[in-house]
């Protein structure tokens, strides 16, 4: 039978490679079968603290060798494993654990506020181990240190018996849109997507990933989970800031694939040795892109600057989505480069009007999708559901048309949509042009409260080096946008607010705008 | 004012606010969380114009820059001409 819950991935690999390298970080590597044994003890010690199949287990762990124990190890206790920020604010993750509920804790240093707020967890908590704290033992036990949690037998494989619809992972959104939601996906939802990825980027046994991307976002988890899947390698780095260390350590350990957000590639463009490089990535076989659209010109100065043996796919998705659905093949990506492309195997995704009637080629409506990699639900919301899921699918909110070849673009997002005067604008198409004058790192636009036009314009925007003028940027919009596209104010800052995933947090921005 | 002291004010003024509370010389900027990768960028852009030393594309590793230490360190070796961990490119 296949293959139907998240952890028999680990398990499978471990079975059939368990000496081969299945991570690396910061010098240790770590076989498949010591990374399945580590989860398997973590998962004998969550049973015999009492926990139940569908009890949530929140992971506030940076990436890292115990982070990935503590996921596999959570699915083979039948529990649902939920990752959150380790620089989760106090009051944010105080909100988060009252709704989850949670029967236990994972944490690091890092996230040691929580240790010394044990008071103010939910009574739920029964217990917390604590990967790298020191710290006196006290009665009634409530904290464990990591290695006492590993001296727990190992769970035998195949206990207890769960459901493929079994809740297998809540992942939080990035909250760009309100308050961050709990993305409810089953064992089902995630094993198909890891399957349709794995097979359109013909992941193998002999893939090495590197991942600067934080497990604890979609994207970061799909990374783990294809390569679990087929037994590859996965490189974890946590150093993006430091560009060169990940650019060096990607020569030396022979990585066939990268992963990245827009503002990834556009600082590996601005400052990295990504170029010089070029001729030391032999083995790069293949980078990804996906979490939001990334500019033309970016993408253009990547094919130039990436070895050429290297293929660039760009792809679409959503954390409702388990990450992944829709990519553009790397062979047609010249031709269609502002495109999504086309729905992953077993994904459908569709252009649907305010009724749900699906539009023609060309004609712009919501993008809507459906197959079995499409959550349950958000997490204690009904409501919150039931506007995003229905009868036809999933709504992503994203707004876009189909062209006579099938391939997907997205024009903008839904709730991004700024009226300004008597129009309806997406920023997206002004944030293409403002970065395609090629001094820019960066850009947002916002719509400031006006009290003539309902909105102004306002764009945030990094410039790359140099200081461009803002009515220089200005005069190349207004040679490229009717009058009332063009922004009334351009501000040049240092820096936008990002989340830790490096996708742009738009409110923050909205707040930098006073 | 010394080097260190600058880029320690720096740090603190860009990225913690003005509270300097618990950042040492050693503290790691990225573990810590006190920078991140856009912040980086504007440290070595403020090295580059504050103290007139050229930092190469290659130079953008923990070793030189992940403390107010290293980063004091990395400066001072450029302007003494001493080679500095990843300029060999």
């Amino acid at each position: 039978m296949e293959l139907q819950m998240v952890h028999r991935f680990l398990e499978s690999s471990a079975a059939t490679r368990p000496d081969k390298v299945a991570l690396v970080h910061d010098g240790e590597r770590v076989t498949y079968r010591q990374l399945n044994r580590s989860a398997s003890r973590l998962a004998g010690f969550l049973v015999q603290r009492g926990v139940l199949p569908g009890d949530r287990i929140a992971i506030l762990l940076s990436n890292g060798v115990k982070y990935v124990a503590s996921y596999y190890g959570v699915l083979k206790a039948g529990a649902v494993a939920v990752p959150l920020n380790v620089e989760t604010g106090q009051a944010t993750l105080g909100r988060l654990l009252d709704e989850l509920q949670p029967a236990g804790i994972i944490l690091e240093q890092g996230a040691g506020h929580l240790l010394q707020q044990l008071h103010q967890a939910p009574p739920s908590v029964r217990f917390l181990v604590a990967v790298d704290a020191s710290f006196t033992r006290s009665e009634p036990r409530l904290v464990w240190g990591w290695e006492e949690a590993l001296m727990a037998e190992e769970l035998t494989e195949g206990t207890g018996r769960l459901s493929p619809e079994a809740l297998a992972s809540i992942i939080y959104t990035s909250g760009s849109t309100g308050k961050p939601k709990g993305v409810m996906l089953s064992h089902r939802n995630i094993v198909s997507n890891t399957r349709s990825i794995t097979q359109y980027l013909c992941l193998t046994e002999n893939d090495i990933q590197m991942v600067v991307l934080p497990f604890f976002y979609v994207m970061g988890k799909s990374l783990l989970n294809t390569h679990i899947s087929v037994g590859g390698t996965v490189v974890i780095n946590n150093n993006f800031a430091y560009t060169a260390s990940v650019i060096r350590q990607m020569a030396e350990e022979g990585v066939t694939g990268f992963s990245g957000v827009p503002s990834t590639y556009a600082y590996l463009l601005h400052r990295s040795p990504l170029a010089s490089f070029r001729d030391r990535l032999p083995s790069l076989r293949y980078c990804t892109q996906a979490g939001g659209h990334m500019p033309r010109e970016i993408k253009e100065r990547l094919l130039q600057v990436l070895p050429p043996h290297t293929k660039l796919f760009i792809m679409y998705g959503a954390t409702e989505a388990a990450a992944r659905l829709t990519y553009v093949e790397p062979e047609r990506l010249q031709e269609k480069l502002g495109s999504i492309g086309r729905a992953i195997p077993g994904v459908t995704v569709r252009v649907l009007d305010a009724q749900g009637e699906e539009l023609s080629d060309g004609e712009c409506g919501e993008l809507v999708a459906s197959g079995p990699n499409i959550m349950i639900g958000y997490w204690n919301d009904p409501e919150a559901t039931a506007r995003v899921l229905d009868g036809n699918g999933y709504h992503t909110g994203d707004l876009g048309y189909r062209d006579a070849d099938g391939y997907l673009y997205v024009t903008g997002r839904k709730d991004h949509l700024l009226k300004v005067g008597g129009h309806r604008i997406d920023p997206q198409e002004i944030e293409e042009v403002l970065m395609s004058s090629g001094s820019l790192l960066e850009v947002v636009v916002l719509g400031l409260d006006d009290p003539l036009l309902g909105k102004k314009l306002v764009a945030l925007a990094v410039p790359l080096g140099g200081n461009p003028s803002d009515r220089t940027l200005l005069s190349f919009c207004h040679a490229r946008l009717p009058r009332h596209k063009v922004p009334g104010e351009i501000r040049l800052v240092a820096a936008l607010p990002k989340y830790p995933s490096g996708k742009i947090d738009r409110s923050s921005c909205l707040s930098l705008c006073g | 004012m010394n080097l260190k002291d600058e880029i320690r004010n720096f740090v603190v003024e860009n990225f913690l606010f003005g509270d300097a509370g618990g950042l040492t010389d050693d503290s790691s900027f990225i573990r810590e969380g006190i920078v991140d990768s856009t912040g980086i960028l504007q440290l070595v852009a403020y090295l580059q114009e504050r103290y007139q030393v050229a930092v190469a594309d290659e130079e953008l590793i923990p070793e030189n820059l992940d403390s107010v230490q290293r980063v004091a360190d990395f400066v001072e070796g450029k302007r003494s001409g001493a080679p500095c961990a990843g300029s060999e490119g």
